[in-house]
């Protein structure tokens, strides 16, 4: 479980005023609290530049956060303190998290088990089993540089697996991605909640949150401005749609100053 | 550590599949440097081959009796020489397109009691030329025979011509010259071979992380940051000194090469050296590149973790790589050799070092000097780096931010106090200013060059202070003292002065020849006036030294780690400034000055005290005698076994003395 209170990150931003530019200390994420439980796939969602991938990469240990507390805690439910610890328990997708180009599949996987104190039978046992269910026998021994986008997809995928996280930290991982691609993120997102996982991710596709979230945080300008199952979203909002909630709740935030 | 090494073992994987630091690697430090060694070599003695043929003297046929003696003189020496003349006389109708032709053209014209022998050549041409320099030596010998036989009829002997006959004899040997002369470029050679050799993975491994997008993915994983820099810099390191050692064997192998097998041909022309002094001269050179392999990793590493693209790395790879080449070739200059001083230059010292090895005038504190220099520069920067690893602006976006000196001085904060990077850049600065300006106004005037030393030292840190706007009086502690801690400050100098001079005695005793140099450069400032002496020697030195070491370094590291670090710190500088030699006495007097300016709260007292400390010494060189009289023990060239303990004792006791009076709790509490 994974639990984020008032969490903040400060940026420096640039602003020209005529011919100086002057430094502005802004918060990208501002006091954000959430929590992601066991079994459970939690939803980001928030128009570009609200700060989601701030958020998700200090919940992924990536970035320390100008203020606030974050807690972890493993299967039994005790708390990880250090931060290698908390790493290891964490499984962090994004569009950045691009795979070593001279390495094949499995060498990449080898290294990853080793650091992860694997033993040798273990991480060969748990390669075969990856190679099984994503179906990447055929390519395994691939360098990586000659894949196929969704290959490299699964191949991404594979690397988390391999960590065997607590937590999965996706951000949007299906951007971009054909129907088939994206389905197998999806398929592999449900199977991590069913064996009792937890899955935060972010996404700018409402009906697949709306189908696929237990609960959804709402973001915007790095606070977080709603919070709830989809049906508690929509019935706050009353509309039928996450996609008609998400404008309301929008509008709402930036006090009907921009349409979207 | 058993992360580290599997960490390594990616980024070795990883570089050892880019085709391009592989042919960087190993193809070209195996392959170009023979190549070119040897070429060049066989180029040489080909060309000198080459040279062998026949220059034209042209003369007019009526001057045959004049030219006869020198043509007799040249076939008598033929053989000694590489060219060969044709002497062509010609009859003057044809001498006009004679003097065209041939390569120099000889008048001869008789005067009272002489022969006038006139040579008209070119100066601008090489055959030429030759031919007259030729012509000259076998002018200058007939004039010997002639003279010789002129003696012989007057009755008298050579030495009537020749009553003082001066002989120079050279104590280095053919071998130590040549190597004098190869070693520097080779130094050259190897220390551009490690530049590249690190370069291409260093930019590969750091910006190319970022460019393929595995930073990120990198950052996921459970380790620490440390240990992530640690394996890419020791990754790098192992290319860069395999590069090395690859080099050194090609360049050791072709030189075997030219040895044992060309000399027959090559005759003086190829490069001899003794092989068991080249092959013992080997592990010096190696510790000595390692060390500096180690530095360059760092050094690439350092710059590469700015750049966004390998084309930024490129941008600011450049200009270093220059001066870092322009540093080694200090080996190349003839008259620079390596000391203490140059020592602490990185790059100038390793290749001055090889070139002394291959001089075959090899110190080994000075070797071992290099090596240390270097690793301590080494372990600086990767700290730097480590630093940098750490910092999300660096990582996730342009970053020199967190270098308070690269932002601008507008947007800086008041009373900000100056973080370690810029200390560290400071304090470098300093020392590069004092090496190159003070040295070059050194060597025209001692006197001045210490002048502007001093000026430095207090210069730069206000400088750092003014555009950092720090709050200089708290930093630097400019207040009244606290009064409760002055005798036990006093104390405590005066057993720190006692012990330096034990431990300096201990110095002089290991390093002589470098205390030597010291005490001259000393004499030359001791001829000037009082004033002058003392305004340099003692109060320039104890206001611009406290500033930088106990107000600047120790006022920050204080703030920034703890009191004992920022002592530690400061005095370990402050002994580095004064050289290797005097590192622990000077360092311990550092120290005790950093303590009384923590404890009396007061810049004032240890610039006092420093003052005071080098007053001393200017007492004691510019009046020996009367100091002799008051205090003897401190003019002694060496003491008695009876002296230094009782100095030991009044040492111990004064420190302790001085540090309990600084401590007693109801002063402290006051």
């Amino acid at each position: 479980m994974i639990r984020a209170t008032n969490l903040c990150k400060q940026f420096e931003q640039s602003i020209k005023e005529g011919k100086k530019t002057r430094k502005v200390e802004f918060l990208a994420v501002d006091h954000a609290s959430l929590y992601a439980k066991e079994g459970e796939i939690v939803g980001i969602l928030g128009p570009n530049g609200a700060g989601k991938t701030t958020l998700l990469r200090m919940l992924g240990m990536l970035m320390t956060p100008t203020e606030g507390e974050l807690e972890l805690t493993d299967a039994s439910g005790n708390l990880i303190t250090d931060v290698t610890g908390k790493k290891g328990a964490i499984g962090y997708l994004s569009n950045n998290t691009k795979l070593y180009p001279r390495f094949s599949i499995r060498e990449y996987l080898h290294f990853l088990g080793e650091l992860y104190d694997h033993s040798e039978e273990e991480i060969e046992a748990r390669i075969g089993h990856i190679f099984e269910v994503l179906d990447m026998e055929s390519f395994g021994d691939n360098r990586i540089d000659k894949l196929s986008t969704g290959q490299t997809q699964r191949a991404s995928i594979a690397r988390c697996l391999m960590a065997d996280p607590q937590l999965y930290i996706l951000d949007e991982p299906t951007l971009g991605l054909d129907i088939l691609s994206a389905d197998a993120i999806i398929r592999f997102m449900q199977e991590q909640k069913e064996s009792g996982k937890t899955v935060l991710y972010s996404t700018h596709y409402l009906e697949e949150a709306e189908v696929l979230c237990d609960r959804i945080y709402m973001i915007c300008k790095g606070k977080i401005v709603a919070h709830g199952t989809p049906a508690e979203l929509k019935a706050q909002t009353q509309t039928d749609t996450l996609r008609k909630a998400f404008h309301v709740i929008y509008d709402e935030a930036t006090e009907g100053g921009v349409t979207v | 550590m058993k992360k580290i090494g599997i960490l390594v073992k990616k980024e070795m994987t990883e570089i050892l599949r880019d085709k391009k630091t592989l042919i960087i690697m190993i193809v070209m430090p195996l392959l170009l440097y023979p190549a070119l060694l040897i070429g060049l070599s066989l180029g040489m003695s080909m060309l000198m081959e080459s040279q062998e043929e026949a220059y034209t003297v042209g003369y007019l046929q009526e001057d045959e009796a004049y030219i006869t003696p020198l043509i007799s003189l040249y076939q008598r020496e033929q053989e000694e020489l590489d060219t060969e003349l044709i002497f062509k006389g010609v009859k003057t109708e044809e001498s006009h397109t004679a003097k065209e032709e041939s390569d120099v053209w000889v008048d001869f014209s008789e005067e009272q009691q002489s022969i006038r022998i006139q040579v008209n050549y070119t100066s601008t041409n090489q055959s030429s030329n030759s031919t007259e320099d030729i012509l000259q030596d076998l002018a200058e010998e007939y004039r010997e025979e002639l003279l010789l036989q002129n003696l012989e009829q007057e009755g008298l002997t050579e030495d009537f011509l020749y009553p003082v006959i001066y002989e120079a004899k050279d104590s280095v040997s053919t071998a130590e010259s040549m190597g004098m002369s190869i070693g520097g470029s080779i130094g050259m050679l190897l220390i551009t071979t490690i530049l590249l050799g690190a370069f291409y993975p260093a930019v590969d491994i750091t910006t190319g992380e970022k460019e393929r997008g595995t930073l990120e993915t990198l950052l996921t994983l459970p380790v620490t940051n440390f240990q992530m820099i640690m394996s890419k810099f020791i990754s790098v390191s192992i290319v860069a000194c395999a590069t090395a050692v690859l080099a050194l064997v090609a360049l050791g192998g072709s030189v075997l090469f030219l040895m044992m097998a060309v000399p027959a041909e090559l005759g003086e022309s190829a490069i001899q050296i003794p092989i068991d002094v080249f092959l013992s001269s080997v592990p010096v050179v190696l510790l000595a590149l390692i060390t500096t392999a180690l530095l360059i990793t760092a050094f690439c590493m350092c710059f590469c973790v700015f750049a966004q693209s390998s084309k930024e790395a490129n941008n600011y790879m450049t200009p270093i790589m220059l001066v870092i080449m322009l540093a080694s070739m200090v080996g190349m200059m003839p008259t620079v050799d390596l000391n203490y001083k140059l020592s602490l230059i990185p790059f100038v010292n390793v290749s001055l070092l090889i070139k002394q090895v291959f001089a075959q005038q090899l110190s080994v504190s000075l070797a071992l000097t290099t090596a240390l220099v270097n690793a301590a520069y080494s372990i600086i920067t990767i700290w730097v780096l480590a630093k940098m690893y750490n910092s999300e602006d660096i990582m996730f976006s342009d970053g020199f931010r967190s270098f308070r000196l690269f932002q601008k001085r507008e947007d800086i904060k008041k009373g900000t106090i100056p973080a370690t990077g810029d200390i560290g850049i400071c304090v470098i600065v300093v020392l590069l200013a004092m090496i190159y300006l003070g040295g070059i106004v050194s060597a025209r005037d001692v006197f001045l060059g210490t002048m502007a030393t001093q000026l430095i030292i207090l210069i730069l840190p206000l400088a750092l202070c003014w555009y950092m706007k720090t709050d200089i009086k708290q930093l630097f502690g400019m207040k009244s003292p606290k009064k409760s801690m002055l005798p036990g400050s006093i104390l405590l100098y005066l057993g720190t002065y006692m012990a330096v001079i034990l431990l300096s005695g201990i110095i002089t005793k290991l390093f002589p020849e470098d205390m030597q140099s010291l005490g001259m450069t000393f004499e030359e400032i001791m001829g000037k006036p009082v004033f002058w002496v003392v305004l340099v020697v003692a109060l320039m030195p104890a206001v611009g030294e406290e500033c930088l070491f106990r107000g600047l370094v120790f006022g920050s590291m204080r703030h920034r780690y703890s009191v004992m670090w920022g002592i530690l710190i400061s005095a370990v500088i402050f002994g580095a400034f004064h050289g290797v030699a005097k590192l622990v006495p000077t360092g311990l007097l550092g120290a005790a000055f950093a303590y009384i300016v923590y404890k009396t709260g007061s810049i004032w007292v240890s610039m006092f005290l420093h003052f005071f400390n080098n007053l001393l010494s200017v007492v004691a060189m510019k009046y020996p005698d009367a100091v002799e009289s008051v205090l003897p023990v401190l003019m002694k060239e060496e003491l008695s076994v009876m002296e230094v303990v009782i100095m030991a004792v009044m040492a111990v006791v004064c420190i302790t003395v001085g540090l309990v009076l600084m401590n007693r709790k109801h002063i402290a509490n006051r």
